[in-house]
């Protein structure tokens, strides 16, 4: 067991994960945009007899704030996310405007997946989720990882975790 | 090494997300083929409640159809209750129970069998419920719960007292073999011969721990304030609704009332409320005080080995074991009113049950002393969490900060909610700047409330605001810590801890600085990473 200075997590995730973020972001974002754009604006614009250009305003300057948060949001979340693994504890560090550090002891995991989604696997990319018995707040995920890493990173885990010794 | 994590650890599924009690009973294979224990029927004495509750259930359509001379109501009515009965006596006919060394298996079902088996790792809890018609005729309702969270697993409604007396301590000592067959298996297993299966366990003495006398649940009852704190809240909402001139708009319904009253003298009108007013809480009061008195009756807690076990109530009456080592967190929780008068409540959360704070569970599961006084329920301690008593806690203060963190987005607040009404309601919206002292008293008061402190084996939280609520958590149970910071606390160098059980809502201790966040966080963590109690 490392000392308590050593429990910060170094490990960065791979720079894709960026790109993903990127062109899973922009796909809800369009669906999204649009789907406010060209059917709930035309629906409201008939239905309501109040509608403005005030409102035409203030909805394109939703969209278009989405939209920029879209591309903003993934270089962020990049630079802040941290993790690592310490043998006994998985470590991850994230978020934006609010911070979280979390650590989950090993021997408290009841399972560990990896998922990879169809856009994930075009960018080679897994992301690895720890699940601990509880009611709220009992899975961790962990995005972003190489499909190597990652696997490498579950049976890491699982070794710790396997021998069942204590 | 005890029992849950033996199965979880030696087996980490890797696939998809599937429940932690869906895991395999036993990855390892068992020298032992596991014998029975213990099987039975229900008790006959069912079909008779059966009976009632068919009739129960007939007896709408018949009356109505016999009133307004309609026999195929009548007809339908007998129907029903041929069904009712049919299905019930099927269901009594078939349903069958086993408790063998492994597992508890329960059978039933005519037409679609179902045959249901909970590992006995798994059973979390054996409680006991009887409704006073069940109680008459001698039998409990058995609910075997596990430690997935969702609470009860199975019930077999009922069993005779004795059987269900039996089923339990069978099962308690089956449980205390296996654990004892798990550590003895390595050793046996080397030396290449099956463990000697062996005899179940001597039932240890039972010690009573707890026992709540009728005037502190009388206690219980009169401070139970929720009823008619949210009766004063109301009033006084729609008062403050009424001098800002929102009540008229909202009127039309109420006019009647209104115009009825308004013949009275301004005094007598008064009078008139602040009376209604009484006597609605006192009905409240009322109702709460009997309310704990038929549902707590003769609440007593007693240990035998290292299970806990809880009896009560007046009409149902609840019996409920809880081995110790599946407590998660314990709470001492005293509201205002209660920590006035220097009473508590002691709760234990335990894997499986599932509650936030402050908040009972339907039955009070998870109450260990309903009412008593605070030295008392920290005597309890122990009993519950047992290395308790040879802590020595430093208590820790959180930041002073945390007074600025609550009084900064309160003043904001004011200040722009003051001119948004101003320009409709006038000076009086300058009331509303009261909004920024009084987030800065609340702050202060929750600074003043709040306190942690670290111990070898234990983390203790206090908080509240006017009431007060110390929260003990064994660190070898926490399934994870996370220290959170928003914008604002970032901004002062405050932090969030969050400690997370299996049981429960997860333990928030908020506004620490950030170092000491950390450094709780790490110490958490490391402390539940290399901790010997892998049971949850």
């Amino acid at each position: 067991m490392s000392g308590e200075a050593s429990l910060r997590p170094e490990q960065r995730l791979q720079r894709r994960v960026i790109a993903y973020w990127l062109v899973g972001g922009a796909l809800t974002t369009t669906v999204l945009t649009g789907l406010a754009w060209f059917v709930g604006r035309p629906l409201l614009v008939e239905h309501w007899d109040k509608w403005s250009s005030t409102f035409d305003l203030v909805l394109a300057g939703a969209c278009f704030g989405l939209l920029a948060i879209t591309l903003i949001e993934p270089p962020l979340a990049y630079a802040r996310w941290r993790y690592a693994f310490l043998g006994d504890l998985l470590l991850m560090r994230y978020g934006i405007l609010f911070v979280e550090e979390r650590a989950v002891p090993v021997r408290r995991m009841q399972h560990v997946d990896l998922v990879r989604g169809p856009i994930e696997r075009l960018f080679g990319l897994a992301t690895l989720v720890v699940f601990t018995a509880g009611n709220e707040g009992s899975s961790f995920r962990v995005p972003g990882l190489g499909v190597t890493d990652a696997q490498e990173l579950r049976d890491r885990i699982v070794e710790a975790r396997g021998d069942g010794r204590l | 090494m005890p029992k849950s994590c033996a199965t979880a650890s030696s087996r980490l599924v890797v696939t998809d997300a599937s429940e932690p009690s869906a895991v395999p009973p036993s990855a390892v294979p068992k020298a032992v083929a596991p014998t029975v224990l213990a099987s039975g029927h229900l008790h006959p004495a069912i079909l008779l409640l059966r009976l009632l509750d068919a009739l129960r259930k007939a007896a709408v359509p018949m009356v109505l159809g016999v009133a307004v001379q309609s026999w195929w109501l009548v007809g339908f009515g007998i129907v029903l209750f041929l069904l009712n009965l049919g299905y019930a006596t099927a269901r009594y006919l078939t349903l069958e129970y086993t408790l063998t060394t492994d597992e508890l298996r329960v059978r039933e079902g005519l037409l679609e069998r179902q045959e249901r088996r909970i590992p006995l790792d798994r059973i979390q809890d054996l409680g006991f419920e009887s409704t006073i018609l069940r109680r008459a005729l001698g039998l409990a309702v058995v609910l075997v719960e596990t430690a997935s969270g969702r609470g009860v697993e199975a019930s077999l409604d009922s069993l005779s007292r004795a059987d269900a007396e039996h089923l339990r301590d069978v099962l308690l000592a089956a449980r205390a073999n296996a654990v004892a067959n798990t550590t003895t298996q390595t050793q046996a297993t080397a030396e290449g011969e099956p463990p000697p299966l062996q005899e179940p366990a001597m039932l240890a003495p039972e010690w009573l721990v707890h026992q709540s006398t009728t005037g502190e649940l009388v206690l219980r009852g009169l401070t139970d304030m929720r009823l008619s704190a949210f009766l004063v809240s109301g009033f006084a909402a729609s008062q403050l609704a009424d001098q800002l001139g929102f009540a008229q708009r909202v009127a039309g319904l109420g006019r009647g009332a209104r115009d009825w009253l308004l013949q009275f003298p301004p005094l007598t009108l008064v009078a008139l409320l602040i009376a209604l007013l009484l006597v609605v809480m006192a009905l409240g009061v009322v109702t709460a005080t009997l309310g704990n008195l038929v549902t707590f009756h003769g609440f007593r807690v007693t240990l035998r080995g290292d299970v806990l076990q809880r009896r009560y109530g007046l009409l149902t009456t609840r019996q409920k074991t809880l081995p110790r080592t599946r407590i998660q967190r314990v709470t001492v929780e005293q509201t205002w009113s209660r920590r006035l008068l220097g009473l508590s409540v002691v709760k234990a959360d335990s894997a499986g049950g599932s509650r936030s704070d402050g908040e009972d569970t339907t039955g009070g599961w998870e109450v260990i002393a309903p009412m008593t006084k605070l030295p008392t329920a920290q005597a309890l301690l122990p009993a519950l969490l047992p290395g308790l008593e040879q802590e020595s806690f430093e208590w820790q203060r959180g930041s002073a900060r945390l007074i600025l963190r609550t009084a900064v987005p309160g003043t904001v607040l004011a200040l722009v909610l003051t001119p948004v009404l101003w320009s409709q309601a006038g000076p009086v919206a300058a009331f509303l700047l009261l909004l920024a002292p009084l987030w800065a008293l609340l702050g202060l008061l929750v600074w003043r409330n709040l306190g942690f402190a670290l111990g070898r084996d234990f983390l203790t939280l206090q908080h509240g605001v006017i009431g007060r609520t110390v929260a003990y958590v064994p660190t070898a149970k926490v399934q994870a810590v996370v220290v959170r910071r928003g914008p604002l606390s970032l901004l002062l160098g405050l932090a969030d801890l969050t400690v997370y059980v299996a049981g429960g809502s997860p333990t928030r201790l908020p506004d620490l600085t950030l170092a000491d966040a950390r450094r709780l966080a790490n110490a958490i963590a490391q402390r539940a990473a290399t901790a010997a109690a892998a049971a949850w």
